[in-house]
């Protein structure tokens, strides 16, 4: 099967492109039945801290049970409806745009611990963090317009053979741990553990 | 041509690789000994493991988000999983409450069955609770839940192993806060950085694929890494010489690596 969808990209077979196409519909399906199984331990895992009143825990299953249901019923109805649309637009995003928001937060708590001259490498790293902090800044441009040639160079050429590098390395990775998954060596991906 | 244009000397150097990785193997499984350098972050999981039980604090683990039948993120929550098992281990071992959350919720029975395999493994089985893994719905709500916890209880050590989003910087940070010790992992570019800053030890790119590998031990997992090695090597070499014929207007390589 695996041989199939790795032929398929790389050999000009009609008849070994619409059983790969036939694969990867199955691995769609596949994917969905897995989602459905989520669904369920979901819902059983909540509902067991309900049940027990699990301390600290059971009022935000039932939340979390009250809203999965709002919302799955919402979307059988109709995906396309108001009501639903509404759950996305004003509930969910506002909710998730506003975790995301904290990030900044964070970042500059990060930022103030990790930017230290300890060591040369350190010192380096500090001001090219303050180069490209001034490069963003709108004030960076009206203290010195070299900041943004500057900030704009490490930001492109500066980084990109650094990271086309990592990029490679972790495909080289990726094609290792995929031929591990074919030949089942990798045993924790079916459960089976050391 | 049967093959597809542009993808012959791709389809070369895959079939390449997937032999080394084979004939690896098989030196590996005929006794030729390849040892996986040692990885500070994964030498450290014990050592995390006991300042826990010396604080009688928790240990807390994260395997990234995402889904494990996912392209961007399967393989890396399934490596995550796989470290988990080791460290469950030493949990086990030591006493540590090993309290987990997660939002991959395909992946649910694997972690449970994971650990509980661990637990059984040191004759503690009655020592695991599925009330320590936590299924949280979504990404944010697992940052939201993750702040709550690690500021009600304070673990001494917190693991962030897998793939990771935004929430690598927010999750740290609370770590750091509470003053946990701290090992990571991901192969997401953009938030190593941010880990490397806030954590203590950081499983960069594939070091955690290797990480995993190392886990397991065994000639499949470690022989392919050993043939990855020689890969780099010879993808450097392929690198050097086009950077040494490309100012020279040579562009048979380019050419070459475009069939």
């Amino acid at each position: 099967m695996f041989a199939v969808i790795i032929a398929d990209y790389f050999f000009a077979i009609a008849s070994l492109g619409s059983v790969a196409e036939v694969l990867r519909q199955f691995a769609v399906v596949i994917s969905n039945i897995a989602l459905g199984l989520g669904v369920i331990s979901l819902l059983r895992i909540h509902g067991r801290n309900v049940q027990r009143r699990l301390e600290g825990r059971w009022l935000y299953s039932i939340v979390t049970i009250i809203t999965f249901v709002s919302v799955f019923l919402l979307g059988i109805i109709n995906t396309n409806g108001d009501q639903y649309t509404w759950a996305f637009n004003h509930v969910y995003t506002t909710l998730q745009q506003t975790m995301y928001a904290s990030t900044g937060f964070f970042i500059v708590s990060s930022a103030y611990r990790a930017f230290r001259a300890r060591n040369i490498d350190a010192g380096l790293l500090l001001i090219a963090g303050c180069i490209v902090v001034f490069t963003n800044a709108p004030i960076g441009e009206v203290i010195w317009s070299g900041f943004p040639v500057i900030g704009d160079w490490l930001l492109g050429p500066g980084q990109l053979p650094g990271y086309r590098v990592l990029m490679m390395i972790a495909g080289f990775g990726t094609i290792v741990y995929a031929y591990r998954v074919i030949t089942g060596n990798e045993r924790g991906f079916f459960g089976g553990g050391e | 041509m049967i093959l597809k244009d542009g993808r012959i000397v791709a389809f070369i150097l895959l079939f390449g690789s997937f032999v080394l990785y084979y004939l690896f193997t098989r030196m590996m499984e005929q006794g030729k000994a390849f040892k996986i350098r040692t990885l500070a972050p994964l030498e450290a999981l014990p050592e995390a493991v006991g300042r826990c039980a010396e604080m009688g604090k928790p240990i807390f683990y994260m395997p990234g988000i995402g889904s494990s039948l996912s392209l961007s993120s399967g393989a890396y929550i399934l490596a995550g999983i796989t470290i988990l098992g080791r460290l469950a281990g030493f949990a086990a071992k030591a006493g540590v409450k090993l309290r987990l959350f997660t939002v991959t919720i395909d992946a649910m029975p694997l972690i449970q069955d994971t650990i509980k395999t661990a637990y059984a493994v040191e004759g503690k089985v009655e020592e695991y609770s599925d009330d320590n893994i936590e299924l949280i719905a979504n990404q944010s709500s697992l940052v939201s839940r993750y702040l709550g916890a690690v500021q009600r209880e304070s673990p001494a050590a917190a693991c962030l192993i897998g793939y990771l989003a935004y929430e690598s910087v927010v999750l740290s940070e609370a770590g750091n806060i509470v003053g946990a010790m701290q090992i990571s992992g991901t192969v997401n570019l953009y938030q190593i950085p941010f880990l490397v800053a806030s954590t203590d030890y950081t499983l960069i790119m594939e070091e955690l694929f290797a990480a995993a590998a190392a886990v397991s031990g065994d000639a499949g997992a470690v022989g392919p890494i050993a043939a990855e090695d020689v890969i780099k090597f010879a993808s450097l070499g392929i690198m050097i010489l086009g950077m040494v014929l490309a100012p020279l207007g040579i562009t048979f390589l380019v050419d070459l690596l475009g069939l």
